[in-house]
């Protein structure tokens, strides 16, 4: 079983980054859970996304307490917050920063992966949506291969401006898959 | 044979909104409240894209949506409602009247903390604390079984003549996108027939509702009540069956996993079911005899099955994720009433875990039913979350 916890504020997208996810593995013909849970129902407070994917039906409905990937839309909520309280030594941190991943040496986390999405989304005229280029980057990181249906189902699950969601996604995915830091 | 419906990637509440599509009901008065708040955004997608026909009537607050729920409903037509935690509570006086004047209502319940202080985790406190309302409650383990009850819900409500509740939990299943295979319209239309009641509100026949009685008339349409209720868990095994013979899904009203030879049947309801499904079948595999009692059916409660499938097992133990301060956790409560005077019957131990929507793992089910085996069981819930 996989399992990915996305980690953002509420309005960021990390909801709908999951829900990406959850349609790409599910239209990919594995078995997915993925739910979103938000304390505060309003823009700007945390807002985890979980996602399990397996071959065989998903039937726990609990916290995920081993990640294999942990997705952070916003670098502020890594200081003070029980985000990365499920890390191991096996867990791989992808944070959205223009920092490059030495910067977050101190987490204690040994495979830290940084991307700036917010420029890369700003590039294709995404603002400051993120998450299909987080999702990119996700799926290029863990070097998952399926590039066509992440295209497909990007495309399909953009509300708007689908070609440039699916740009900015592939170019997270190269970026990622080639270790990261699109820095300036 | 009908064909197979189609195979989506729904939440749990969509999964419900699907049902519903399909059940057709004319009058849909609602008014909106998290986490319930996608089951009536998509069935406002189906009318605006045409795909279903109904009134939606948003009103101004929960009381007069169950209000005009109970009204649509004695005019003779289907009707659908929706909502959670502090809405139900508004409804409280309403649920009575539902059940009182007969109108098999269904609504779907997202299980919401309640106030105060102020949450929107899973917690099952805020439908069973309606559990003597005289509505049936199903509750439910996952989106696929939300959608099927649905259906399920409406065919015994109309039958009975009793509204009913479909239960699922906040977040864990109402937000929790998985795969659910629909029922397909071909099926619905020959499972579900119309719904055409004996009596309804129409000016041109004259029949009225709700009129003042003497004390024998209210006792006499209180035993009648209690009557139907009591018919219901037969309707609902029927109803049940005929539905797995239809599309392949089966539920029972309770159901049995893995419980030949155990030491100990954990007992629970809701999405609890599915982790404690891993941690038996880890225990299981580690050579511990556990097995698990799924409770679906909660109103009427399913007492002779419960003795039944519960006769000869060593020991019990509830994992209630909802909690009455005083008397402890629901389930707990409802299966020492059902196994009372019961020869051999199964000491109990009462768990609350996962009070408030706090996370229950296969591990930790593991380690309390370990903790079970060894312990003796004390009269009152225990706090385990």
């Amino acid at each position: 079983m996989l399992q990915f916890i996305i980690q953002g504020r509420g309005g960021q997208g990390a909801q709908t980054a999951g829900n990406i996810l959850a349609e790409f593995f599910f239209q990919e013909g594995r078995q997915v859970l993925a739910y979103a849970t938000y304390g505060g129902a309003r823009r700007g407070t945390p807002v985890s996304s979980s996602l399990r994917v397996d071959d065989k039906p998903i039937r726990m409905r609990c916290d995920i307490e081993k990640p294999d990937a942990i997705v952070c839309f916003d670098p502020s909520l890594l200081a003070g917050t029980p985000v990365l309280k499920s890390a191991s030594a096996e867990t791989l941190l992808l944070i959205n920063s223009v920092y490059p991943a030495e910067r977050f040496a101190e987490l204690g986390v040994k495979r830290v992966v940084s991307i700036d999405a917010k420029s890369i989304a700003k590039s294709h005229q995404l603002g400051a949506m993120v998450n299909s280029t987080l999702v990119g980057a996700l799926l290029g990181v863990l070097a998952y291969g399926n590039v066509a249906l992440l295209r497909k189902v990007v495309a399909e699950t953009s509300p708007v401006k689908a070609a440039e969601n699916v740009a900015a996604c592939l170019e997270g995915y190269r970026i990622a898959r080639e270790g990261g830091a699109s820095h300036v | 044979m009908s064909a197979q419906g189609k195979r989506l990637l729904l939440n749990g509440n969509h999964a419900v909104s699907y049902a519903v599509k399909l059940a057709a009901p004319r009058v849909i008065p609602v008014y909106p409240i998290t986490p319930q708040t996608p089951i009536l955004e998509k069935i406002t997608d189906f009318l605006a894209d045409g795909e279903m026909d109904a009134e939606v009537m948003t009103m101004e607050s929960e009381h007069s949506a169950m209000a005009a729920a109970i009204t649509a409903s004695l005019a003779g037509v289907r009707v659908f409602t929706a909502t959670a935690s502090q809405g139900l509570l508004l409804m409280h006086e309403m649920l009575h009247y539902a059940s009182g004047a007969r109108a098999p209502i269904v609504m779907a319940n997202v299980n919401r903390t309640l106030g105060s202080p102020w949450g929107f985790w899973p917690d099952q406190t805020d439908s069973l604390a309606q559990r003597d309302v005289g509505w049936i409650q199903y509750y439910c383990e996952n989106g696929q079984e939300s959608h099927d009850t649905t259906l399920l819900a409406f065919r015994v409500a109309e039958q009975a003549m009793l509204p009913a509740m479909v239960i699922h939990e906040a977040f864990y299943v109402s937000h929790a996108l998985e795969a659910v295979e629909l029922v397909s319209p071909e099926q619905a239309a020959s499972y579900l027939p119309p719904f055409a009641p004996l009596h309804r509100l129409d000016p041109l026949i004259g029949e009225s509702w709700g009129n003042t009685v003497s004390q024998q008339m209210f006792q006499d349409h209180r035993r009648d009540l209690g009557e139907a209720m009591e018919g219901v868990a037969a309707l609902a095994k029927a109803a049940d069956r005929e539905l797995e013979a239809l599309v392949g899904r089966g539920y029972g009203i309770v159901e049995q996993y893995r419980c030949d030879g155990a030491e100990l049947v954990i007992a629970t309801m809701g999405s609890m079911t599915g982790t404690a499904r891993d941690a038996v079948d880890e225990l299981r595999s580690e050579g511990v005899a556990v097995g698990l009692l799924k409770v679906k059916l909660f109103r009427p409660f399913p007492a002779t099955d419960v003795r039944e499938l519960l006769a000869g097992v060593p020991k019990v133990m509830v994992l209630d994720r909802n909690f009455a301060p005083g008397t402890g956790g629901f389930l707990f409560q409802e299966l020492k009433s059902a196994l009372y005077g019961m020869r051999g019957a199964p000491p109990i131990h009462g768990y609350l875990a996962g009070v408030g929507g706090t996370s229950i793992s296969p591990a930790a089910i593991k380690e309390l039913a370990r903790g079970a085996l060894a312990e003796e069981p004390s009269a009152n819930s225990v706090w385990k979350g």
